[in-house]
């Protein structure tokens, strides 16, 4: 405790500071909210929708410029979403994976690159919105839903028939996975965008200048690898639950 | 470090890395509304935009394809007539030559009978002038010898 105190207090580092578990409360009715959150989320997806609206403000049969740039993104996305759940079905689900790929690849980019730090609010300090476990868990959440509503639509209640395949004993591995999935999706999002920004934060308080840009590069990366797992593995979850067995390739 | 998370994550009141409230599923109401427009705003108009230039792209290819069966049949079909006219060309050639060489010859032949004809017409002339000379000759003679016959008798 004192530790983090010393830290937050020594007013020269105060760009360095690190605060955790810290949020700005908003209360609505008597509903709590991480405020924190909701402002940089505001500004990520001001940011996506931004970015969408120029790029299809006109759009060229010759893409040039911020058309182009979008039209490779979606290409990614939808090559992404093909390969998990099949040329067949993919295309409702890619408003699902390209939001959640872009949404958590712009959070946590901007995260990483803007020294949010610098603007002071009340209580807390302003962050990715995936730093906030309440993101992940209701990215995670999202997902879960997603791959029942995909797995109980194409089959019905056939999908939980197939929980027995390809023989009874996967029953209790799969109603497990059902729980695990949600888990360590969230965890793994959540927990290497925290691990990061400590990295970083410590780094950059023993060592101001230069020594941390390798780890905030490697911070990037790792940011851009955490938003294509989670979009890989949701859709491949809701490929899973699409798939009809004895068509497997 | 590990036991300053812990700290960090027990001591805050209310708060904490693991503070699970209505940040959780007012995020998930936002998130569906930003996939919601994102696919009006991004998804739908740009996927349209890239289906449209694929199919463009393919009917592109696929006419271009036609044009050049098209071009390459007629190419074929003018060496045809090329072919043809060429082997008709050369027999109006042929056949001109043989023409000319028959017209030739006729002319030739034409020529050496019209020369026999002139020559025998000219040797029967030669005869006649002869046969006149001579008869000419023969009165002279006689009158000659008429003239001293009687200039000596």
């Amino acid at each position: 405790m004192d530790l983090v105190n010393t830290l937050n207090l020594s007013h020269y580092l105060n760009l360095a500071a690190i605060e955790i578990g810290e949020h700005l409360y908003w209360e609505i009715g008597n509903l709590k909210l991480h405020g924190q959150v909701f402002l940089v989320s505001w500004f990520v997806i001001l940011i996506l929708v931004i970015v969408s609206f120029l790029a299809t403000k006109n759009i060229q049969r010759i893409p040039s410029g911020i058309q182009n740039f979008m039209e490779y993104i979606l290409d990614f996305i939808r090559g992404l979403a093909k390969d998990q759940i099949g040329e067949k079905e993919y295309r409702p689900w890619v408003p699902f994976i390209g939001t959640l790929f872009l949404f958590i690849f712009v959070s946590n980019w901007s995260g990483a690159l803007i020294p949010w730090k610098l603007i002071e609010i009340p209580e807390g300090e302003l962050a990715a919105p995936t730093l906030d476990i309440n993101t992940t868990v209701a990215f995670a959440l999202l997902t879960s839903g997603a791959y029942f509503y995909a797995g109980l639509k194409k089959k019905g209640l056939a999908y939980f028939a197939d929980y027995a395949q390809p023989s009874p004993i996967m029953v209790p591995f799969r109603a497990i996975e059902d729980f695990t999935r949600p888990l360590s999706l969230s965890f793994r999002l959540f927990g290497n965008i925290l691990a990061d920004e400590l990295a970083v934060g410590v780094l950059v308080l023993l060592v101001p200048l230069f020594i941390p840009l390798p780890l905030m590069l490697l911070g990037l990366f790792t940011s851009a690898i955490q938003a294509l797992i989670f979009a890989t593995l949701a859709a491949s979850y809701i490929g899973e639950a699409m798939e009809v067995h004895g068509e497997e390739h | 470090m590990t036991q300053w998370i812990l700290l960090a994550a027990e001591t805050a009141e209310g708060g904490g890395l693991f503070d699970l409230d209505a940040t959780l599923p007012l995020m998930a109401i936002q998130f569906l509304i930003l996939a919601w427009v994102l696919n009006k705003l991004l998804y739908s108009p740009l996927g349209k935009a890239i289906d449209d230039r694929a199919g463009y792209v393919q009917g592109q290819l696929s006419s271009a394809k036609d044009k050049k069966a098209n071009t390459l049949a007629i190419a074929q079909q003018y060496e045809q007539e090329l072919k043809d006219v060429r082997k008709e060309s050369q027999q109006v050639i042929a056949q001109a030559q043989a023409e000319a060489q028959k017209i030739v010859s006729d002319q030739v032949q034409q020529a050496q009978q019209e020369v026999i004809v002139e020559r025998q017409k000219a040797s029967e002339e030669i005869e006649t002038e002869r046969a006149d000379a001579f008869a000419y000759l023969e009165q002279k003679v006689e009158a000659l010898s008429n003239q001293i016959v009687e200039k000596f008798v």
